[in-house]
């Protein structure tokens, strides 16, 4: 089964004139790592929003065509239901994370979805170990670096166990050392089979991915290593 | 005690705020006062922390005074200017009374401090009170430092433009204040969104229900505790009633 398939897939905000999207296909293939690069403010995030299921979940506007995860189309799935396909990273660690112990932040989605508590247990174990912050598990995520945030913030959608992952600018607000914390997560997860979408501003950031496509006009195509 | 059960803990500040608010004598409110003390240091509470935040409502607890002797007829005036009486010794005693209420609050308050907020969420959704409201309460928590911080980054940011806050008039100054609002309530509604999606990606709400890594259970300690609450509060209300 295709991870992300996506068909003519066009999208407007409700309170902009023109589409943001326009027909763009994208297939991606398991144990692949996409990257998405473009200028700001082009649809690269909106993109993201649309592979998520938050659009039209939560965001308003107008779409048309289709995004289907694993086959099935995101607007037949609820939000609840892709947590478990897809997990995000975003920008901004300190908006992703809200408990007071990183234990408690990694435990949240499995909490959510009503798991025994020894099968919690488990999935914290692991998804910190898969991170390598294991030895942080009873820190408060405020005291921890930008780097080793973002890293929770990856457990934390790693402990939901989903097949697809999506780092939208997960490194833009941390130093170099972070971002080669995350990059070799990345190849990590890659070598488990998991499919990654990464949207990407920093073309330094560009040597894990299997494919890079530029979003321009609303379309992806190949990217030819310039972005205008 | 500081392993009691959070829920034990929230009788215990219940109680002993309650008889704060339903006493009126000022020796029982002392003797209320003096279990808010035990209680706390019993609970694994610090004494210094507690005075710590009283001292912050020092200012208020004058203020009280005054305004409570200025209102209050009746009494023997103890400081009068020109005749007309600033402190009277029933606005003394009112003043008092007031100040030996918060005091009891605020330092029965210091009792919940013993716990993680984690297992206050864990105690409040255990006594059936919905998780999305326990997680209202815990983002609020959270999230209260980093607007203060946000605050004070717009504050600089607005005095590296110049303007010195402490040498302008009054009301210039409240004016330069209401320039936080904009920016702060746009990060508010932007880190709201961005923080709503992520839990939502999380399978926040998946079921109405939802089972935790960690589940309190009362001990018999637990219920000893309790019981010698409700003993308290009821010895000490029949006193009340009985000085009254």
């Amino acid at each position: 089964m295709i991870p992300i398939e996506v068909k003519n897939l066009s999208f407007q905000y409700a309170k902009d004139a023109r589409k943001i999207l326009h027909n763009l296909e994208l297939t991606v293939a398991t144990g692949e790592i996409v990257a998405i690069v473009g200028l700001s403010g082009i649809g690269k995030s909106t993109l993201c929003y649309c592979l998520s299921g938050i659009i039209p979940h939560v965001y308003g506007g107008v779409m048309e065509g289709q995004v289907y995860l694993n086959g099935r189309d995101t607007r037949d799935l609820t939000l609840p239901q892709i947590a478990t396909t897809l997990g995000i990273v975003f920008q901004n660690p300190d908006n992703q994370l809200f408990s007071f112990t990183v234990e408690d932040e990694v435990a949240f989605g499995p909490e959510n979805l009503c798991l025994p508590p020894e099968e919690i247990e488990h999935r914290i174990t692991d998804a910190l170990k898969k991170v390598g912050m294991s030895e942080f598990r009873h820190a408060n995520p405020q005291q921890l670096s930008g780097g080793q945030r973002q890293l929770i913030a990856l457990a934390s959608v790693l402990s939901l166990q989903p097949e697809i992952l999506i780092f939208d600018e997960a490194m833009s607000q941390i130093d170099r050392d972070g971002r080669k914390l995350i990059l070799d997560m990345m190849l990590k997860l890659k070598a488990e089979g998991r499919t990654i979408v990464m949207i990407e501003h920093d073309f330094a950031n560009l040597a894990v991915a299997d494919r890079v496509l530029v979003l321009k006009d609303g379309h992806l195509a190949p990217f030819a290593g310039k972005l205008s | 005690m500081s392993y009691l059960d959070p829920r034990t803990k929230l009788v215990m500040v219940l109680t002993v705020s309650s008889l704060a608010v339903l006493i009126t004598n000022l020796y029982l409110l002392i003797l209320v006062q003096i279990i808010a003390v035990a209680t706390v240091t019993a609970a694994g509470g610090s004494i210094l922390d507690m005075l710590k935040k009283l001292k912050k409502f020092l200012l208020i607890f004058v203020v009280i005074v005054f305004v409570q002797s200025i209102f209050t007829k009746g009494g023997q005036p103890l400081w009068q200017v020109m005749n007309f009486t600033i402190i009277s010794d029933l606005g003394l005693f009112r003043g008092l009374q007031m100040i030996l209420r918060f005091f009891i609050i605020i330092s029965s308050a210091s009792i919940m401090t013993t716990s993680t907020p984690r297992e206050i969420i864990q105690g409040l959704v255990q006594c059936k009170i919905p998780y999305e409201m326990a997680f209202m309460v815990t983002i609020a928590i959270r999230f209260l430092p980093i607007l203060r911080d946000e605050a004070n980054d717009i504050l600089t940011a607005i005095q590296l433009r110049g303007i010195n806050l402490r040498q302008i008039p009054l009301l210039k100054r409240l004016k330069t204040y209401s320039y936080l609002l904009m920016p702060m309530i746009t990060s508010v509604l932007l880190k709201a969104q961005e923080l709503s999606i992520a839990m939502e990606l999380r399978a926040f709400r998946a079921y109405p229900q939802r089972t935790s890594l960690r589940v309190l259970k009362m001990q018999r300690l637990d219920y000893l505790v309790m019981a010698v609450c409700i003993l308290v509060f009821l010895i000490i209300m029949v006193l009340a009633l009985k000085i009254k």
